[in-house]
């Protein structure tokens, strides 16, 4: 089947004219987009055969075949390799000739699919779409010439940040770039929290602990933290949502507050934290010395998923590059990337903490006390995600007026005695003032007197009046009814960055001044349910925190979505891109 | 085989000329508000023009950025047209290769504003066949900056997203099947044309006018 190229003065042909004949006639050539690229779908079990067969001197591009679930989400479509086509002029394309076989999997509905081609040398055919499987086989659909402007909400085109990277350099640059983010990301209020922990690990396990040991230690801990990285956009991948809505349920919460209870009372010398005896005796015989790396391994896991769960740009990123190219290895790896960047300084804890603390001695117990305090402090932090704000409140006095009590009451002879029982005076006054806040109803632990103070300090939240959605079709309700542009605030009642935003940038006035021009609405998505999912799609978030900002003609700004923590400057730069 | 398609083809060709040939008064009406004439295509108010705009032949571009075809041939585009010196040449953006494309076309049209359309639109089309909005923006980005070219179109927003709808309608109601695709004079051509087609592409409009 060997033809010669289409002759081009021919294909420079024709048509024209009367009203009748350009719309009864089809053009003798290009052929129409549905004969140059012939489409046959069929169903078996496994999922959705499809087949294009090629005109001659046609192609398609690998790049521009996607498919779309009836909720707008990406739907995997598995595609073979393609031929290069490196045209030095016009970089390089993977592209189809002749015949391509591409498969779906199993789809619960109908499947949007969409795609392009060109004939050789002449000319480019918009975008061809099909809705395919389920109720809609074979329904044809007129091509969408362009999709983009027929949604009520118009996201911002700007690439993510993993697709542009692995566009520019591929995947080293992809892990490389990743690594880096999680190493700035480090330095975050992210990560902080994990510092004591690793600190902890180290320093609070009785016994001297080499450098070696240590880095051994964090090495198990950020080891597993970045592997829950991966694991996490692995899951991503699978069932198409993100896992660390999921981990900020309440019983995940409440596990992971239970360990850190576990460890503090380990602290205390009330048990020591051991692996089953079996692992525990072959590690040591490894290590030489009896230990848990394994727990370190677990703590490291937890901290990953629950103690830090920001939403970064980073992650974000490479959440949606997986669910939507279903890419999982380079998603997985630069997940992987992330948690090791983030886990380095930790190492450097790990491995200088010992060296840089004096020697074993008596600080030793106190240190595994101070530790322990921290560790019910983390669990209590953990639960007050999912227990009422007043409770709590109570907690925070329960172990503040422990502590206080602890260092006041110290034995009088030791050195850190009069600071000691100075701070456990101040530990007092603050558990007293916690308690007092729970008796009478207050719910920050950061302001646990508010109710006294009035409601002046709640005026920021009704001076914004944020409208509150949870599900995409209430929030298309409501941006329906408003003519003015449009701040869309994800948000979530664990995400703890929000409240730091909502403390921050969102209480500052001159931002509070900047977004009376636009409707702010928040999207609440505690619940992690089909509804939540749905609605994070629907805006092209991986999860709270997330602010997209959207004109007068509900097409988002270019450049001012804000993923992860920000400031007032980013805010109101965004601000002014959606209300120019 | 190879002869009778190649035959044909020429014949279709052929056929397609001659028809250009006869005048023509109307065009496929439009379903929409705006009705689709000969003068819509040709002189649409907003479209900007290149060339010499007082030139005697019209010759109107449905292109895309990403158009690799429009892209190879758009060199001697502008060849034919300068050599020429009588063509109004009508670039008319028909973003259909996604995102990057509408982007580009967005900063183009900003540059209107800024003097600066045909140095963009050249340096657009200068680019890779392939584009994302960072391509896009550092093309546009070595004529004017880019925010400015985007404050610009935001500015005049209403007239360009206008102009787009348009000539979106306009080439899918001449039944143009992609991009490239010209209506030189009243004679539409779809697909790329070499040096001599156009040419003679020329002649003929001139021929009518």
């Amino acid at each position: 089947m060997t033809m010669p190229r289409f002759p081009r003065a021919a294909l420079a042909a024709l048509l024209m004219l009367s009203a009748g004949a350009a719309a009864a006639q089809p053009a003798p050539d290009p052929l129409p987009a549905e004969k140059a690229f012939a489409l046959t779908v069929r169903d078996d079990a496994s999922g959705l055969s499809l087949t294009w067969e090629i005109a001659e001197g046609y192609y398609l591009y690998r790049d521009h075949l996607r498919a779309e679930g009836p909720d707008g989400a990406p739907v995997a479509v598995e595609t073979p390799p393609g031929t290069r086509k490196d045209d030095p002029t016009f970089g390089e394309t993977e592209i189809y000739r002749d015949r391509l076989q591409a498969r779906i999997a199993p789809a619960a509905g109908p499947v949007t699919l969409t795609w392009q081609g060109c004939l050789e040398d002449s000319i480019c055919y918009p975008p061809q779409t099909r809705v395919i499987g389920a109720a809609a086989e074979d329904t044809g659909r007129a091509p969408d010439v362009a999709p983009a402007r027929d949604r009520d909400i118009v996201l911002a085109a700007d690439p993510g940040l993993l697709d542009g990277l692995s566009a520019r350099g591929g995947a080293g640059l992809v892990v490389a770039g990743f690594l880096g983010f999680g190493l700035l990301l480090a330095f975050t209020p992210c990560v902080f929290p994990m510092v004591p922990i690793v600190a902890g690990m180290v320093t609070g396990r009785g016994a001297e602990v080499g450098a070696r040991r240590g880095l051994a230690l964090s090495g198990a801990y950020v080891i597993a933290m970045a592997s829950a990285f991966a694991l996490l956009g692995v899951v991503a991948a699978w069932s198409g949502r993100n896992l660390q809505a999921v981990l900020q349920s309440p019983p995940a919460i409440g596990v992971a507050a239970a360990l850190f209870v576990l460890l503090a009372l380990s602290m205390f010398g009330l048990f020591e934290l051991q692996v089953p005896r079996a692992l525990s005796s072959r590690l040591s015989r490894v290590q030489g010395r009896q230990g848990s790396l394994g727990g370190a391994a677990l703590l490291g896991a937890t901290s990953a998923l629950i103690v830090g769960p920001c939403v970064t740009a980073p992650l974000a990123g490479a959440l949606l590059y997986i669910a939507q190219t279903g890419d999982v290895m380079l998603g997985a790896l630069a997940l992987f990337a992330l948690g090791l960047g983030q886990g380095l300084p930790l190492l450097a804890v790990g491995a200088f903490g010992p060296r840089i603390l004096p020697r074993s001695g008596p600080w030793m117990e106190g240190a595994r006390r101070v530790f322990g305090m921290v560790f019910l402090g983390f669990a209590i932090w953990l639960a007050g995600r999912v227990l009422p704000g007043t409770v709590t409140l109570a907690l925070w006095s329960a172990l503040l007026i422990g502590a206080g009590a602890l260092l006041a009451t110290g034995p009088r002879g030791s050195r850190a005695g009069r600071p000691g029982r100075a701070l456990g005076a101040i530990l007092l006054l603050a558990g007293a003032l916690q308690g007092a806040g729970a008796a009478v109803g207050g719910d920050d632990p950061l302001r646990p007197l508010a109710p006294f103070a009035g409601d002046a300090r709640r005026a920021p939240d009704e001076a914004s009046a944020f409208t509150t959605v949870r599900s995409a079709p209430a929030l298309e309700a409501v941006l329906a009814g408003e003519s003015r542009p449009a701040l869309v605030y994800v948000t979530a009642g664990w995400c703890t960055t929000c409240r730091a935003i909502e403390r921050g940038p969102l209480a500052d006035p001159a931002v509070q001044d900047a977004l009376g021009r636009l409707a702010p609405v928040k999207v609440d998505v505690t619940e992690a349910g089909a509804a939540s999912r749905e609605v994070l799609d629907l805006l092209g978030a991986a999860g709270p925190p997330t602010m997209v900002f959207l004109d007068a003609d509900r097409a988002e700004a270019p450049g001012s979505r804000i993923v992860g923590d920000t400031d007032s400057a980013a805010m109101l730069a965004s601000i002014a891109e959606a209300t120019r | 085989m190879t002869l009778n398609r190649r035959s044909l083809l020429s014949a279709a060709g052929a056929l397609g000329l001659g028809a250009g040939a006869g005048a023509v008064a109307l065009w496929p009406a439009l379903g929409g508000a705006q009705p689709l004439t000969v003068d819509a295509v040709l002189n649409d108010p907003d479209a900007p023009v290149q060339g010499n705009p007082g030139g005697d032949v019209t010759l109107v571009e449905f292109f895309d950025y990403q158009c690799p075809f429009c892209k190879r041939m758009h060199p001697m585009l502008e060849d034919v047209v300068t050599e020429d010196g009588g063509v109004r040449l009508v670039m008319k953006d028909w973003p259909i290769f996604g995102p990057p494309s509408l982007r580009a076309s967005q900063l183009a049209l900003g540059a209107v504003a800024l003097g600066a359309y045909p140095d963009v639109n050249r340096a657009l089309m200068a680019t890779e066949a392939r584009l994302d909005a960072g391509q896009v923006d550092a093309a546009v980005a070595s004529v004017v900056p880019v925010r400015r070219a985007m404050d610009a179109y935001r500015a005049a927003r209403g007239t360009w997203d206008a102009l787009l709808d348009r000539n979106d309608a306009q080439a899918t109601a001449l039944g143009f099947r992609g991009t490239p695709a010209f209506a030189i004079g009243t004679t539409l051509y779809a697909g790329a044309l070499d040096r001599a087609t156009l040419r003679a592409a020329i002649s003929t409009a001139r021929a009518e006018t």
